[in-house]
């Protein structure tokens, strides 16, 4: 199973400076901030599918599919009930859904589900390394940068082992699949316990062979892939910033793309 | 030539252990030699190592006495990183050691660490891509990598930095005979490099090519030299809990002269002194042995299985039936489908096609509790199990589940702990006992369920042997009570000295079945597998006895050639 989010393309996205992808996210981030009318939302949504249909990262869309449709239903489910509308729909009680909340939810969904997508174009066109060595020339100091990037690769590490855990567990008659919360819980531990030790033992390992090959936070390193920003990275950046300030003179100056004038 | 490496009175005891894992260690290594270590587990052979390269005493804390020189720089003056420019320590978990999202920055790691230039990184990278003959996978993902890739992969890791000295501690263990035969054969190129080469072997025969063997035995050395002084000491090696090879074993045993200690000087002996032996191929070996009688308890029927997201299928169509009382070993090299089957036995997977029966009921049939009680399944790792603070609580859990009295489940604990051996040790930690100790309370905590098949994934390995043979004696016990066994191993000598039947998997389908004499008869069809007789059975077969064990050869040969056996033992 591939364990990691990164696909080996060789797209313009993925051959674009880290600094330059992690920048554009983020102003893509804050463009999704801009709006909280859904047709808005999707006409970002859309550009970001766009994007992930350009980068050959479907497949990771694929992937996580369920999730990505969860957050959607979870933000158009919940969020009408905690915004309070105008044209009212429907009442009962303290609980009201409306045209406006109705929307708002609606935007709310969209609005999740693109972050996530941002996130995921981002993830499946960067290497670790690239992004470790983004954030290196970015200023964060390398052993910041090199602990975060270490975090996201043992996270599927942990993943496999903690399946192996439960298999093991589950041939000694450990029943996953029935009690209430409270007995769930307590069919937890026979879990945490092995591989809490085993991330212990695993990360123990790592520093050792992460020191016997001359690892040094302190001392002075070269990398291979040495990120250059170019051209195309200032021109796409500067695309992204006029686009930013465009939206926002959408939303502050013409008061465009909002169902409830208050909210984010 | 002054010593690469030389250590003086060396004793170490980590912080918070009592007893030294190093004591008083004195040794040479002379520029460009290949040193073998050689001992039990606990021994402090993983000590010795982190020794060399300065992960003691600055990775683990303790006491520490004596000097450790390389090249003439103190050991333990030094950062660990300052000495990887000159010893290249590589472990045995090769999983734990990469880290990387491909295998050019795997390699490029450390060059970056010290501070080369990108034209010097890319030089090195390219050479040693080629050394450690993965040019091909310069792009791929290490996770996707086989074992023996993997392993080779966190050697060249190494390699990059350009190290005089490489320390590899027991870096065949975790792998499938053809991945450890890999990496044999990559220590054996770079010893032709001029490297001074150190490595930590499992078996005596992985140190015939040595200059020096050291054998250590509870923080010592209790004996350096050539190998053939240190290997042919049979009494040595056994209370250094070592496998002695077994030619010696076996023409002491005889009386034989001579000290063979590969298949060819053993035949070219027995050839010599004219032993009256007729080489010749094996023809009515014995099909005794297994049990057509008794009823079926695992029936595989036109099985397949694919994982998701992969391809090819891992099981493609598996007809087995294994019969009440048997003693299965199930080979196959790593990827040929031993534990996706295993798996399907106690219902962890269900077949894509085709159909599993246990007792006669198909696998689906049965909820996971109830397949626990007739079908335990022992993990390869017993600490993906182990999670309770008393031996005892650990081994009762599968009983505790199954919801099971205390009075019944502290009676079936006492029982099973006399069965594995580890009576009174009801209220001990089970993170302190050893590895061997562990493995018996994951096999007590399935058998306590009572369960009449036991699956074992690997039950030898990463134990010394020792504990390789108290395990699978243990086996035997509980397979002539009736239990069914099945094993999953990489160990040729397991299979042979213990499994009445043996079962070869090849990419997801059975390519031989049939009595363990039998399949190991067939050298061409194991090669296929890219698996070997162990050296015992091969000198059987290529003079045609029956014997699959020392004792069974002893006999044998004894009965065939008496007299020759009486006229040795006068001269």
């Amino acid at each position: 199973m591939n364990i990691f989010l990164y696909l080996d393309h060789n797209t313009p996205l993925h051959r674009l400076d880290p600094r330059t992808k992690l920048v554009s996210a983020l102003i893509l981030f804050g463009c999704c901030l801009c709006f909280n009318h859904p047709l808005f939302l999707a006409v970002i949504s859309l550009g970001v599918s766009g994007l992930a249909f350009w980068s050959g990262s479907l497949s990771n869309f694929w992937r996580l599919r369920f999730i990505l449709l969860l957050l959607f239903l979870f933000s158009l489910l919940l969020w009408p009930f905690f915004v309070q509308g105008k044209t009212f729909w429907w009442a009962w009680g303290p609980f009201s859904v409306s045209r406006e909340s109705f929307l708002y939810g609606l935007a709310m969904g969209l609005r999740l589900t693109t972050f996530v997508a941002i996130g995921l174009v981002f993830l499946s066109t960067t290497r670790n390394e690239e992004m470790t060595n983004g954030l290196i020339q970015m200023g964060i100091p390398y052993p910041v940068a090199f602990a975060l990037s270490t975090a996201l690769r043992l996270v599927p590490t942990f993943v496999g082992a903690g399946a192996t855990i439960i298999q093991a567990q589950v041939s000694r008659g450990l029943d996953l699949e029935s009690g209430n919360i409270f007995k769930r819980l307590g069919k937890f531990i026979p879990q945490a316990v092995p591989l809490f030790i085993y991330a212990i033992h695993q990360t123990n390992t790592l520093a050792m062979a992460l020191e016997s090959r001359g690892f040094d936070p302190g001392a002075r390193r070269t990398f291979y892939y040495e990120p250059a920003m170019k051209k195309k990275d200032w021109l796409v950046l500067g695309s992204f910033a006029v686009l930013f300030c465009g939206l926002i003179y959408l939303r502050l100056g013409m008061a465009l793309g909002v169902v409830f004038p208050g909210r984010l | 030539m002054g010593p690469a490496i030389s250590i003086e009175q060396l004793t170490f005891s980590y912080s918070g252990k009592e007893s030294p894992a190093l004591k008083n260690v004195q040794a040479e290594v002379t520029d460009r030699s290949f040193v073998c270590a050689l001992g039990h587990g606990g021994a402090g052979k993983s000590s010795l190592c982190y020794a060399l390269n300065g992960l003691i005493p600055r990775f683990f804390r303790g006491t520490y006495q004596g000097r450790v020189v390389l090249k003439g720089k103190e050991a333990a003056q030094q950062t660990v990183a300052r000495l990887s420019k000159e010893v290249g320590l590589i472990l045995q978990d090769f999983e734990a050691q990469l880290f990387s999202t491909n295998v050019e920055l795997e390699l490029t790691f450390g060059p970056e660490n010290h501070g080369l230039s990108r034209p010097e990184i890319e030089r090195r990278l390219t050479h040693y891509l080629n050394v450690i003959g993965l040019e091909a996978f310069r792009h791929r993902q290490p996770a996707t990598l086989s074992g023996g890739q993997k392993q080779r992969l966190a050697i060249g890791s190494v390699l990059t930095m350009e190290p005089d000295i490489l320390v590899m501690d027991e870096v065949t263990t975790d792998l499938d005979p053809r991945g450890a035969e890999e990496v044999l054969a990559l220590a054996q190129a770079l010893r032709q490099t001029g490297r001074t080469l150190l490595m930590v072997v499992p078996e005596p025969e992985m140190a015939l090519e040595a200059d020096q063997v050291w054998l250590m035995r509870e923080g010592e050395i209790v004996a350096q030299g050539p190998p053939l002084d240190i290997l042919t000491d049979l009494k040595r090696l056994k209370s250094c809990g070592i496998k002695p090879p077994s030619f010696l074993e076996l023409f002491q045993a005889l009386n034989w002269p001579g000290q063979p200690l590969t298949v060819e000087q053993a035949l070219a002996l027995i050839r010599d002194h004219r032993l009256d032996l007729q080489e010749s191929t094996p023809s009515s070996l014995s099909m005794a042995q297994i049990q057509e009688n008794s009823p079926p308890i695992l029936q595989a029927e036109a099985v397949t299985f694919h994982y998701p997201q992969i391809q090819e299928k891992a099981l493609q169509g598996i007809d087995l039936t294994i019969r009440e009382g048997e003693f299965v070993a199930l080979l196959g090299q790593n990827g040929s489908g031993k534990t996706t089957l295993a798996k399907h036995f106690n219902g962890l997977l269900k077949p894509g096609t085709g159909r599993l029966l246990v007792q006669g009921k198909p696998t689906s049939a049965y909820s996971h509790q109830a397949l626990a009680q007739k079908v335990g399944y022992v993990f390869q790792n017993p600490d993906h199990q182990i999670f309770a603070r008393t031996v005892e609580e650990e081994v009762g859990f599968g009983l505790k589940v199954l919801g099971r009295d205390t009075t019944t489940i502290k009676k079936r604990v006492t029982e099973v702990l006399e069965v594995v051996g580890l009576e009174g040790s009801e209220k001990r930690l089970p993170f302190t006992l050893t590895k061997g100790e562990r493995q018996r309370v994951a096999v007590a905590s399935v058998l306590a369920a009572q369960p009449q098949v036991i699956i074992l994934d690997e039950p030898t390995t990463g134990l010394d042997y020792e504990h390789q043979v108290s395990i699978m004696n243990l086996l035997k016990d509980l397979n002539q009570k009736g239990h069914t066994i099945l094993i999953i191993t990489h160990s040729m000598w397991v299979a042979t000295e213990y499994a009445r039947r043996t079962v070869l998997m090849k990419d997801g389908t059975i390519i031989l079945d049939g009595p363990t004499r039998r399949v190991f008869a067939q050298e061409t069809k194991l090669a296929q597998a890219a698996l070997s007789p162990p050296p015992l059975v091969r000198l059987s077969n290529a003079l045609g006895l029956e014997a699959l064990t020392l004792d069974q050869m002893v006999a044998e040969l004894s009965s065939i050639i008496p007299q020759r056996n009486q006229e040795n033992k006068k001269i």
